[in-house]
């Protein structure tokens, strides 16, 4: 790893975090918004209007480090399943996670509970969801792979039923359309709570699948091969859908289900630095971070409506992504 | 001599009941909507209503025991229920999604379909027409759609319905003269900045081309949201570039919505939140705010709630239990005006 690039890596998606307070529907005076987090670092005389301090710290600031983690957090469970299941076609919702988390919050907005008890239970569901595939694909002590993926499936299934029913129930008027959007995907809901509550989880997982990330060379070989050079797969596997579900549950039940993202910034990130996971998952983290904060800053500030996150991931990153591709083809041969 | 066969008399039978099934019935016009002059039974005697809304207008009229097939939402809409008990037992053919079960509509056997029209035919429209059951379509974005949506419901019913209808639509007229008397005096500067919200979980306002942004002006208000139709979602920050006057909380459970945004700190620098202008808006046989009959009562609230120096006289409790007695024939206590006024269930 040149230290060039491991600068880079930490620099580029902070760069933008900080740019990214500056922009907005609202006008703050960009040496305004300068001088409200400097008054972080040195509490001085207030100069600005009360009204840009909640902007910039209230909604701004949280909305941007959520885009911030729950990117890099997505992008990193990306990586984990992709070398876990040693297929480039897995995303992080495979074990069940999105489909269980989304039933959770439709069902949480169907009773018309707060947003804190929104995200509990949406992160709640996420969680039963994943630990039902896991318990269903566990067998003669051992979870083989493709009984994870087949339980996911199930599971995923299962859980989608149970979301279109919530719909298929709901209130036309006002609850299936918050349920839609939700499903969508959308930062609008960010709040310093919303993060409190959503950055332990995210956090713990990211920092849970850095440390184990060299252990995943081997698992990527295969389990046998794994196995052999003294590996405990089976607690690896465990470790591993532990720290991305809660990533991928926490992210969902703080802003819906963002899709794409975890499915091809690893991809991204693979052609920048190559297949070595120790550096493939903080490539991954601080693209997929990078990213998701653009596409957020797009979503809140191009049009008077807020536009769904899910709508942009794709439409935005697919030609991206296509071009990539088209110019780096020998990656994939 | 051996009997006739049983299944020839029982052809027999039938033969004889089919003259009174193809019989042509004497048929009527009534111009909807989509500007066509549409064919129903001079009697209408059956009809299916999947507009939610318009349940509460059919009961007002007065022809609510001709409602034999309804939507969920009507069914369930506390107040609705409270009023006309039978609501429940009306089967629900249409489902909260707007999706259309056939079998149980055409088994209830409707003269005629009423429907709201807002530029496209329901999706179920084709699928219906192949009963010959005809639709009859109402403008639904607009107080002027909201008259003509009571006038044609009126003139489907039949004449005693369409006699309320009239005399309703001369209600609703006189109350919005008796606010814009005293509104259109009013100046940019003096029409504060109203924001509808319709969320529930997620931040959605209503903006321009609805009947909302109607009686918000008619009011003497400006709609804050700058955006084209209902339930729209924005963004906080928008809110903020807004910065309305007044909060109308429009979404079940009103009071819970409400208590939401005055204890979000990201609200907190918005005037309307300062100011301690944030309400909710009144809920009964249907939405007051929405396409509802009672939009009658919603003009007078807003305007005494924009404005209640100009609208001291204003006496909103009498106008609603008046309203009630006479266009729903059932008194209202004051635990249920309460119940109304604060959008929570009786």
């Amino acid at each position: 790893v040149t230290l060039r690039r491991a600068l880079l890596m930490v620099a580029i998606p902070l760069a933008v975090l900080f740019l990214s307070l500056f922009v907005g529907r609202y006008f703050v005076a960009p040496a305004d918004v300068a001088r409200i987090l400097l008054r972080f670092l040195s509490p001085g005389e207030r100069t600005w209007p009360a009204a840009s301090e909640t902007i910039v710290l209230q909604i701004r600031l949280p909305r941007a480090l959520l885009a911030f983690i729950v990117g890099g957090g997505l992008s990193m469970s990306g990586v984990a399943y992709q070398g876990m299941f040693r297929n480039p076609l897995v995303s992080p919702d495979i074990l069940g996670v999105s489909a269980a988390s989304g039933f959770g919050a439709a069902l949480a907005l169907l009773l018309s509970r707060s947003e804190v008890q929104l995200q509990l239970m949406a992160f709640g569901f996420g969680i039963i969801g994943v630990s039902l595939t896991y318990l269903l694909a566990r067998a003669y002590r051992s979870t083989p792979m493709l009984m994870l993926v087949l339980s996911g499936v199930i599971v995923a299934a299962f859980f989608s039923a149970l979301l279109s029913g919530a719909k298929y129930i709901a209130d036309p008027d006002s609850k299936l359309p918050a349920i839609t959007y939700w499903l969508l995907g959308s930062l609008n809901g960010a709040s310093l709570q919303s993060l409190k509550l959503a950055a332990a989880p995210i956090v713990l997982g990211g920092l849970g699948l850095v440390l184990v990330r060299w252990r995943l060379n081997l698992l990527a070989m295969g389990e046998d091969d794994a196995r052999a050079l003294g590996v405990r797969t089976e607690w690896l596997k465990a470790a591993l859908i532990v720290f991305t579900t809660l990533i991928t549950a926490a992210s969902v039940s703080v802003c819906g289900i963002v899709g794409w993202v975890g499915l091809v910034i690893p991809h991204v990130a693979r052609i920048w630095v190559g297949p070595d996971h120790r550096i493939l998952m903080p490539a991954a983290c601080s693209i997929g971070a990078t990213y998701l904060l653009l596409i957020d800053d797009v979503a809140r500030s191009v049009s008077v409506s807020e536009i769904p996150l899910g709508i942009l991931t794709a439409l935005i990153g697919a030609p991206f992504f296509a071009y990539l591709l088209r110019r780096t083809r020998t990656v994939w041969q | 001599v051996r009997s006739i066969p049983r299944w020839l008399s029982v052809a027999a039978a039938l033969w004889q009941l089919l003259p009174t099934v193809s019989v042509a019935q004497a048929t009527r016009d009534v111009v909807d909507a989509t500007g066509h002059a549409v064919k129903i039974p001079a009697q209408v005697n059956r009809i299916a209503d999947p507009w939610h809304a318009n349940n509460a207008m059919v009961l007002m009229l007065g022809g609510a025991d001709k409602i034999v097939a309804t939507t969920v939402q009507a069914q369930r809409q506390p107040w609705l229920r409270r009023l006309y008990p039978r609501m429940d037992q009306v089967p629900a053919a249409f489902n909260a999604a707007g999706d259309l079960n056939i079998e149980t509509l055409i088994g209830a056997r409707p003269d005629v379909i009423l429907m709201a029209y807002d530029g496209t035919l329901p999706k179920w429209s084709a699928a219906v027409e192949a009963y010959h059951v005809p639709i009859v379509m109402m403008p639904n974005t607009s107080l002027a759609g909201l008259k003509e949506t009571a006038r044609i419901t009126g003139e489907v019913l039949g004449a005693s319905e369409a006699h309320i209808a009239t005399d309703y639509v001369r209600y609703l007229d006189e109350n919005i003269r008796r606010v814009t008397d005293v509104t259109g005096k009013l100046d940019r500067a003096q029409r504060p900045k109203v924001l509808h919200t319709a969320s529930a979980g997620i931040l959605t306002v209503d903006g321009r081309g609805t009947v909302i942004d109607d009686w918000i002006r008619v009011a003497g208000g400006t709609n804050a949201a700058d955006v084209n139709g209902n339930g729209r979602p924005v963004t906080m920050e928008q809110i903020a570039a807004w910065d309305p006057d007044v909060i109308i909380v429009g979404t079940a459970p009103n009071q819970q919505n409400r208590k939401a945004i005055l204890d979000d700190p990201r609200w907190r620098q918005i005037k309307a939140v300062k100011n301690g202008q944030v309400f909710v808006n009144p809920s009964g046989a249907y939405l007051w705010d929405r396409h509802s009959a009672e939009a009658a009562l919603q003009v007078l609230w807003a305007a005494k709630t924009l404005h209640p120096d100009l609208f001291k006289a204003l006496d909103i409790k009498r106008e609603t239990i008046q309203f009630y007695d006479k266009y729903f024939h059932y008194s209202l206590t004051d635990a249920e005006y309460h119940s109304i006024l604060t959008a929570t269930p009786p």
